[in-house]
């Protein structure tokens, strides 16, 4: 299958006015069917970043292509047909009265007839476990839930791209792997995700690739086994691999490999190298 | 010693028929390091609204049980008297801090209990030392990173001088660098200045790493009360609730522990559980 680039950077920077640049020389490209995790301490420009994937920010030396076109001259109204951004704060996007309403409002400047925006609406409720919740007030419900309608309002687009903001940031245990599973569902229909976030076990379980921000520069891009066996790269912009991970590769010496992601994973290895040894129960 | 004595405090909001916490007991000794972990509506803020006096001062509803501060009924007390003996920090940095400047912002606390000019001098720059912002003293609040304005939010708590620090999920805005430098201001405070500590979090690695009891809420009941050990061993429970299980106790988990191989909780706990399993 041919790769398909949907975002491409050329030699992006940013900066805002007559501040130091807060992205320098971003070179990149996404491809169809991907899922990426943006990563990097706070302030190294991921926002900045993603906030050019739909065209919020436009380079000020540098290009971004979404979808083979320059985003240059393309309005946000256009580019939000290709790439939809789920905010970190939900509250920053949600101002009507009920959730059906919130979440129908994207689809309204895409010319729809009102049957397809209301089944529309309904499946994205559903996908995000909010059927019961069409006509409540967004305000009346838990922070948790207002991040799952901010959600179901970029899903009711159906984007190609779908770009998420710390999705689990404030959520608890379950409501973030609730999110995170719908993310991988979605990438799995064939959506492309990209997503930010500080929680590295979550990288771990649902990214294929990490790009690594670092001062808004790129440290490093690549799959995310290679990414989190480097864990001296990672330190540089004060990030650590998931806990199963350092646990592997502070085992080297038994064999373990370093690029292990998930404890079912350094499980099964632990099993496999007991038994070989004769003293795993 | 026993600082804090909760009994059978139950709480509900105005108008919500179920409560939002039920019959909680729960004795706080001086010194101590308690995290409280559990899903979203289990009940952990409004329990630090009742022991930093928000419930009943600012927040009506059912108040039921009792809350003993050495004796004292926590109920009676103004929140200036509260506010001396419990500091709190709360989840949003920028909702918390007032002032312009790092040093006006950790004086506030002091002036407003009439705390002569001198000794608010010196409480300033001991906060600052405590917190490891010493360097930060002249700044203004607007350019400090997550980390920084959390750290300022507990030097401001400090300088008060309360013996119990109450903190509300301090650490959900900031990234790993910035939680890690929370938890170690932390450590440092309880370990050697043997302020008591009650810390509200999700992320269970750090609590598992530093607190020495975990108390896990479910729909405004104590579900567990133990040491972290014991607490994360009980992982269907913790499945149940909706506790997320530190990874090296979860490995551990499906291993298999007994007295021999304990339970581990850190990474280099795990390092020299794995190895005993595989040398033995």
């Amino acid at each position: 299958m041919n790769r398909q680039v949907l975002i491409k950077a050329e030699n992006l920077t940013f900066k805002y006015g007559t501040e130091p640049p807060v992205l320098r020389n971003i070179s990149l490209e996404i491809a169809r069917g991907e899922c990426v995790a943006v990563i990097g301490q706070n302030g190294a420009g991921k926002t900045t970043l993603a906030k050019h994937f739909n065209g919020m920010l436009k380079p000020v030396s540098g290009k971004v292509y979404v979808g083979g076109r320059d985003t240059e001259r393309l309005k946000v109204s256009v580019l939000a047909r290709t790439v939809g951004y789920v905010f970190q704060n939900p509250d920053h996007q949600i101002f009507h009265d009920t959730v059906g309403k919130e979440v129908a409002f994207g689809l309204k400047n895409f010319d729809l007839p009102g049957k397809v925006i209301e089944e529309r609406v309904t499946a994205a409720l559903e996908t995000v476990g909010l059927t019961a919740h069409h006509a409540t007030y967004p305000f009346n419900l838990s922070k948790g839930q207002r991040q799952r309608v901010a959600l179901a309002s970029v899903l009711a687009m159906q984007t190609e791209v779908i770009v998420l903001d710390e999705p689990t940031t404030g959520q608890d245990y379950r409501e973030s792997m609730q999110i995170m599973n719908l993310v991988k569902k979605l990438n799995q229909n064939g959506h492309t995700v990209i997503f930010i976030t500080h929680d590295m076990a979550l990288v771990a379980e649902f990214a294929q690739r990490a790009i690594v921000l670092c001062n808004g520069e790129i440290l490093a891009d690549g799959g995310v086994r290679s990414i989190f066996s480097r864990p001296e790269l990672l330190k540089e912009t004060f990030l650590k691999p998931p806990q199963i991970t350092a646990l592997a590769q502070s085992l080297n010496r038994y064999a373990i490999p370093p690029d292990v992601l998930k404890v079912k994973e350094m499980y099964e290895l632990l099993k496999a190298r007991g038994e070989e040894i004769g003293c795993f129960s | 010693m026993t600082l804090l004595k909760i009994e059978n405090l139950t709480f509900s909001y105005p108008q919500s028929i179920q409560p939002a916490l039920k019959n909680i007991n729960l004795a706080i000794k001086k010194g101590s390091f308690t995290g409280i972990t559990g899903p979203t509506g289990a009940g952990k803020s409004t329990l630090a609204y009742c022991l930093n006096g928000i419930i009943p001062h600012f927040q009506g509803g059912k108040l039921g049980g009792q809350i003993n501060l050495r004796g004292d009924s926590l109920f009676t007390l103004g929140t200036a008297q509260i506010s001396r003996v419990v500091g709190s920090v709360f989840q949003d940095p920028d909702a918390q801090i007032i002032s312009a400047d790092v040093e006006q912002e950790v004086a506030f606390g002091p002036e407003n209990l009439g705390v002569p000019p001198e000794e608010i001098e010196q409480r300033i720059a001991e906060a600052l030392y405590l917190t490891g912002i010493s360097g930060l003293r002249r700044r203004p609040t607007t350019v400090l990173s997550g980390g920084q304005k959390q750290r300022l939010a507990i030097a401001a708590a400090l300088a008060v001088l309360p013996e119990i620090l109450l903190l509300d999920e301090p650490t959900s805005e900031l990234d790993p660098a910035g939680t890690e430098e929370i938890f170690q201001v932390l450590k440092k405070l309880n370990r050697e200045h043997g302020i008591t500590i009650i810390i509200i979090e999700q992320k269970t690695e750090q609590l598992a790493t530093h607190a020495d009891r975990i108390v896990v809420l479910n729909e405004g009941a104590v579900v567990m009360d133990d040491h972290p050990r014991q607490v994360f061993s009980k992982q269907q429970t913790l499945e149940a609730v909706g506790v997320r299980i530190p990874q090296v106790a979860g490995l551990a988990g499906m291993i298999g522990v007994n007295d021999r191989t304990p339970l581990p909780l850190t990474v280099e706990q795990a390092h020299r559980f794995i190895e005993r399993i595989l040398r033995r």
